[in-house]
């Protein structure tokens, strides 16, 4: 099929982004080319916007518009405790649930030496220096709870033990609304293990 | 399209999709396999927790004649990876070998022998941290199996026997140690007095080293001989070596 090389241009890019294939990609650009321009304008604008003000908050690495983040400027949360996160998102995840008072930072990634990331290559030393200049009390390490994410926890939990801080991990067990009978036998074990009193 | 049931440990996964995931596993039958597990990052029972590096488990899985990727149905734990995240070095060393098998094997080559040194391998690292003998060990024990093993017993040139002296000649362009004569023309390192019957009382599981010198002088004649005959870089190496020396 021969586009108008403009089309063609758009299909390619398109076509860059992921999970999209060139026939979807094909059916965006006939979308885009169909629909009015006060929306095109306005797409054009929002994709300028997001790599020209989207940055990292220096504070907690968080992606946000203005520096410090709308977290790390909330004086309402609480200064000494930091949860410890791999992604951004991660961290959108855990503050849609509301626990209301607290601060997060952000690793972007995890330890992961398949693929050649140790801890220089996330921001593990920013935390241990962050740690010390705000005088935080508790870290809370929220990574997966998988081989990456349990590596990295344990590590921060190595570096930090000199430090007068206290480090928890958060619980893994079955999930609310779970049903015993179809939890994995690590799932339930990790259950029995962060039992808590009643 | 025929259904496989195997054990294998997982080499690698990645993401694949919004809840697929691409694995690379080592099975004992069919060697190394790649694979995707549809709706493994969703799903609650098929996947769960199984799918992790360096967890031993038991598959059942779709192939299609000749080519293609498989189509994992199912995955049971047999032994899981917990242990290995105690620590940051436990962790680069299983990774380490899993690298090693995954790189230096092509799929659907079946290599029971070496399957079971992987096995031996992940269960000692959760036992116990490895010194830098037991990953000379290991990384000899399946060099040999890949057929890659160097020569330290003879001339690898010229096949003489070579009299115990102070100073061996190493070339890690012929994978061996050289006699005095081959060693005029054919590039060599000189290595120090006693690194390579080290080299030797570790492949002979005596894993005794002298010192650091010792070690460094090792990990010289080592990388400079994978590098040349491997031409793999092994991308969890540069995290394992800032701990081993």
């Amino acid at each position: 099929m021969f586009y108008p090389e403009p089309i063609e241009r758009l299909i390619e890019n398109l076509t860059r982004l992921p999970g999209i294939g060139r026939k979807t990609a094909t059916r965006l650009a006939f979308f885009l080319l169909n629909t009015k321009d006060s929306y095109i304008t306005e797409l054009s604008r929002s994709l300028t916007d997001v790599k020209e003000k989207i940055r990292l908050c220096s504070v907690c690495f968080n992606i946000t518009d203005s520096d410090p983040c709308a977290i790390c400027r909330d004086e309402r949360r609480d200064k000494s405790v930091v949860c410890v996160v791999e992604e951004s998102s991660h961290m959108m995840v855990i503050e849609s649930s509301n626990p209301g008072h607290l601060r997060y930072h952000v690793l972007h990634g995890v330890i992961n030496p398949l693929e050649g990331i140790g801890p220089d290559e996330i921001r593990i030393k920013e935390l241990q220096d962050r740690i010390v200049r705000e005088g935080i009390r508790e870290v809370i390490v929220a990574t997966n709870p998988n081989i990456e994410g349990n590596t990295t926890a344990h590590y921060i939990g190595e570096i930090l033990k000199h430090l007068d801080v206290t480090i928890t991990r958060i619980a893994s067990g079955i999930p609310v609304g779970g049903d015993i009978v179809y939890i994995d036998p690590l799932t339930i074990k990790s259950s029995m293990d962060n039992r808590k009193n009643l | 399209m025929s259904l496989h049931k195997d054990e294998a440990f997982v080499l690698f996964k990645r993401a694949y999709g919004e809840s697929d995931k691409i694995i690379r596993l080592f099975t004992r039958t069919s060697g190394k396999i790649a694979a995707i597990a549809k709706g493994a990052s969703k799903s609650q029972k098929r996947f769960m927790n199984t799918l992790e590096p360096f967890n031993y488990i038991r598959i059942e899985y779709f192939e299609k004649s000749g080519k293609g990727m498989a189509r994992l149905e199912n995955a049971d734990i047999i032994e899981t990876n917990s242990g290995i995240e105690a620590s940051l070095q436990k962790a680069c060393t299983a990774s380490f070998f899993t690298e090693f098998v995954d790189r230096l094997t092509k799929e659907k080559e079946p290599h029971e022998p070496l399957f079971l040194a992987l096995k031996e391998v992940l269960f000692a690292v959760k036992r116990h941290m490895f010194s830098y003998a037991d990953i000379l060990y290991y990384q000899f024990l399946m060099l040999d199996m890949l057929g890659y093993m160097p020569n330290f017993d003879s001339c690898v040139y010229c096949a003489s026997t070579i009299p115990n002296e102070k100073k061996v000649l190493f070339s890690k362009e012929r994978g061996g140690i050289l006699c005095v004569n081959c060693a005029r023309f054919i590039p060599h390192t000189v290595c120090g007095e006693g690194v390579i019957p080290g080299l030797m009382s570790i492949i002979n599981q005596e894993k005794q080293f002298a010192n650091i010198i010792f070690e460094r002088q090792a990990q010289d004649i080592m990388e400079g001989f994978m590098s040349f005959h491997l031409d793999v870089e092994f991308r969890s190496y540069r995290l394992l070596k800032s701990f081993i020396l």
